[in-house]
């Protein structure tokens, strides 16, 4: 190649055509991902397909509804969620902002604030709790497991002592905008989850931020060697799934006209079950909103046809953990195939 | 190409038509040698060429095609690298497999252990790995975690585990690249006293001057093809090196005028110190012209390494100021400064330092211009791909398409791709530390020339490496470090330096 002609002075690349083939072979790691994406999108066809035999009542467009507004709560938390996996952790904290969300904006609104305000106020305060997980865990250096274990447990606290330990019924029952029908019969939360999914989606793969946050959690040292602020970018990913946890409790709130210390305890290890479901890697730097979606829907249609066949609700967990362990297990034997 | 042997005296290996394709790419198109008992024979060929797809196949951890192996005459088969093992061919590879916490003993009897299967003391583990490590006569710090222990120790731990079994075959694939000279030539020492033990040694390297020194016998691979077999003795090294290229070789293009060196130099240190336990750097000041590459040279321990880290803002504890272009700077406490002021720092370990490795090679080589190719922080993946076939033109990256994953390019690929990375920004000034390591002579050659076409574009360049033949060949000028300083120079060097540079550069490596 040296006696190649000056390529080296090619400042203006626009001057290389965009020939190769846009959709090429798409290898590696990406194509491991869109293996199990096949996979699970069998998968999701084939329970689907299975309910709908056994129950005449599945296959229907309220169904449809009805599962993606049961899945909207923990859809809206795996969304954040997936940020921190990406990142090279995980947050257990939702499982306590998640509480905080709902029983907050309970009070604010039976004090009299308005739905918009309560809402933010409810959204500033998971923010803040992303920022302090953020903070604990890239400037102090705590193992994530721990440091959100910490904080979900203070925040779960939290919750229980501002509810003072009972239920908050809405003053208001009027006051459930936030999970009113409206477009086509669909719910508002709904079209939350939608939105979020797609504002995630652009920002994972559309936005220089998202490059840095698959890259501080693939490689933390190289990135922060390439001189990225890796604080910065992981802290983001934190904020991101405190400030839709908290998000989330608010939904529950507006769903039930309650705000309860109780929603959404599971939360943490529902969401962590859909976005590995979704063939995100606990070890950082691969997954996506794609396959966290599909995760979050077969976690859904599982239970909703589970109950729509009356199966009893502790089965349904023990067919969860099944379908979570099976799913990973195949996903990671197609990869040793693969690199045979 | 095989000679016929007396049928009572089977080789060691033989190796016939082994053929090996991923889809449609032919890596090995039959390959055929053998290997004698006590000899050392090297494999040489150019990334891409199929050496580490043939030592794979030799140490069971791929299948070929077609093809077989026989062992001391023996037809054999591989399903596995534990079945390598226990037929007798131990592969050591370039990247190392031990357990982090356990002792050099405790790695050495590793799934080895003598005695009872399910028991065994910290005494008798240490007992055996004494014996073993004696009856080669290899000295090891046998109770020191094995984290801790330098490369050249876990190195010849990998060699003892492997001996530990009864080998008869050894396969080194490139095991003195990450290496000092000094441990290089432990390591040659070593390989030749187990072939005269009645080892076969198959020797994977790119160091011409090893395999001069070591081997008896050169397997040149060219395209999966192996396109000549010589005596070492009687070959001429560019004899070797044409065959691998399959063309004359070059010499590195670069330009013989003198650099215009009037007024400001483009990179000028002065008085850069750096505190550290093993390798400090006191008070260094050097300067670098507007088109010059200059290359350090040290041993380790010569403070060389921490000087180059220090450029690329590693250490917070680093003191100094420097200029650039004029530009007075505080030295970087941290990469993120280096940054900002856009001095490229190419750092030593491409795989845990430099790549992004789950990512594929547009993610890699875009990743310091991601907010210059977007628009307010928001970019297509179309964008970086554009930039991506510009940058893989440019540096000569080897590759299918730009979404292909980086860990699984070649050595000297993942290492342009590494540079170019850190180039594509448009840098005042470019560190490159140990830039061309494990990487063969090809690659060695273009990185080389690429880096020579940057500096005449005006981009100071500083090598720092602890490569002889790097150190003397490519720069305009060399600087030898020792004990922290610059102690020497010499302008326009040449290998014919080399002695004299080795000599300066001192024997105070521990």
């Amino acid at each position: 190649m040296s006696d190649a002609p000056r390529t080296d002075e090619l400042p203006d690349v626009e001057t290389v055509p965009d020939r190769a083939p846009r959709r090429g072979p798409r290898l590696g790691q990406q194509a491991d991902v869109a293996i199990q994406g096949v996979f699970l999108s069998a998968f999701l066809v084939a329970i689907i397909v299975y309910f709908a035999n056994r129950a005449d009542n599945f296959l229907t467009a309220d169904n449809g509804i009805t599962i993606l507004a049961t899945a909207a709560v923990i859809g809206i938390v795996s969304i954040g969620q997936v940020t921190t996996i990406i990142s090279g952790g995980f947050d257990l904290s939702v499982s306590g902002v998640v509480p905080i969300g709902s029983v907050l904006y309970a009070l604010l609104l039976n004090d009299g604030v308005s739905i918009p305000a309560a809402l933010g106020l409810v959204l500033l305060t998971g923010c803040a709790v992303g920022l302090v997980n953020g903070f604990v865990i890239t400037v102090m250096g705590v193992n994530p497991l721990i440091a959100t274990l910490g904080t979900m447990s203070i925040a779960g606290g939290v919750a229980l002592t501002l509810a003072k330990g009972v239920s908050i019924p809405f003053d208001d029952v009027d006051a459930d905008a936030l999970t009113r029908e409206s477009l086509w019969g669909v719910p508002n939360h709904v079209w939350i989850l939608l939105g979020l999914g797609v504002l995630v989606f652009g920002l994972l793969r559309f936005t220089v931020y998202g490059r840095q946050l698959y890259a501080v959690g693939g490689s933390p040292e190289a990135s922060r060697l390439a001189g990225m602020r890796t604080r910065v970018v992981t802290s983001g990913a934190y904020v991101l799934s405190g400030t839709l946890a908290a998000l989330a409790g608010a939904i529950i709130s507006s769903q039930l006209l309650t705000g309860v210390a109780g929603a959404g305890s599971d939360s943490a290890l529902q969401s962590i079950a859909a976005v590995v479901l979704g063939g995100a890697a606990l070890t950082g730097g691969v997954g996506g909103i794609t396959g966290t979606f599909v995760g979050v829907i077969i976690l859904a249609t599982l239970s909703n046809g589970m109950a729509i066949l009356q199966v009893p609700s502790f089965y349904q967990q023990i067919a969860t953990g099944a379908v979570l362990l099976v799913a990973v297990a195949l996903s990671r034997l197609t990869q040793t195939l693969r690199n045979r | 190409m095989t000679q016929e042997h007396p049928v009572g005296d089977p080789p060691a290996l033989r190796v016939e038509a082994v053929r090996k394709s991923y889809g449609p790419n032919a890596v090995l198109k039959g390959i055929d040698f053998e290997l004698r008992s006590g000899e050392i024979a090297a494999v040489l060929g150019e990334n891409g060429a199929g050496k580490s797809t043939l030592a794979r196949v030799l140490a069971g951890s791929i299948q070929p095609d077609s093809g077989s192996l026989s062992l001391g005459g023996r037809p054999v088969q591989f399903a596995s690298p534990r079945d390598a093992l226990r037929a007798g061919v131990a592969f050591i590879p370039q990247e190392l497999i031990y357990i982090p916490d356990l002792s050099v003993a405790e790695n050495i009897c590793l799934g080895n252990l003598r005695g009872s299967r399910y028991f065994s003391t910290p005494g008798r583990i240490l007992r055996q790995a004494a014996e073993t490590a004696r009856r080669f006569d290899i000295e090891l710090p046998l109770r020191m975690p094995i984290a801790r222990a330098p490369l050249a120790v876990r190195q010849k731990v990998e060699i003892l585990k492997a001996l530990g079994r009864d080998s008869r075959v050894l396969i080194l694939d490139e095991p003195t690249a990450a290496l000092t000279n000094d441990e290089s030539d432990a390591l040659l020492e070593l390989t030749a006293s187990l072939a005269r033990r009645g080892l076969a040694v198959l020797y994977i390297s790119h160091r011409l001057d090893e395999v001069k020194k070591l081997c008896r016998t050169a397997h040149v691979l060219r395209d999966g093809l192996l396109v000549a077999t010589h005596a070492v003795a009687d070959t001429p090294v560019r004899t070797l090196v044409a065959e691998m290229l399959g063309r004359e070789p070059t010499p590195p293009d670069r330009s013989t005028a003198a650099p215009a060196d009037d007024g400001a130099p483009g990179l000028a240190l002065r008085g850069v110190s750096c505190p550290s336990t093993v390798d400090s750097v006191e008070a260094v000041a050097l300067t670098v012209g507007p088109h010059e590459v200059v290359t350090v040279y040290g041993r380790r321990g010569s403070g060389a390494d921490t000087l180059a880290e220090c450029l690329g803002g590693l250490h917070r504890e680093a003191t100094g100021t420097f200029e650039l272009f004029g530009r007075r700077h505080r030295i970087f406490r941290t990469p993120r400064a280096a940054r900002v002021a856009r001095v490229a720092y190419v750092p030593a370990e491409r795989k845990t330092q430099g790549l992004l490795l789950k990512t594929d090679i547009a993610t890699n080589l875009t990743q310091f211009i991601w907010t210059k190719l977007g628009v307010l922080g928001v970019l297509t993946g179309r964008a970086e791909r554009r930039r991506s076939r510009a940058l893989i033109q440019r540096f000569g990256v080897r590759c299918r398409a730009p979404g292909q994953a980086v860990g699984d390019l070649s050595g000297g690929n993942q290492q342009k791709v590494m540079i170019a990375s850190r180039l594509a920004g448009d840098p005042v000034a470019a560190v490159l530390h140990e830039p061309t390591r494990g990487v063969d002579i090809g690659a060695r050659g273009e990185i080389h020339g690429l880096l020579h076409r940057v500096a005449e574009r005006g981009v100071p360049i500083l090598i720092v490496t602890s490569d002889i033949e790097e150190a003397t060949t490519i720069g305009d000028r060399l600087l030898i470090m020792r004990g922290g300083r610059i102690v020497d120079r010499i302008d326009r060097p040449s290998l014919a330096d080399q002695a004299y540079a080795l000599q300066t550069a001192g024997g105070d490596s521990e």
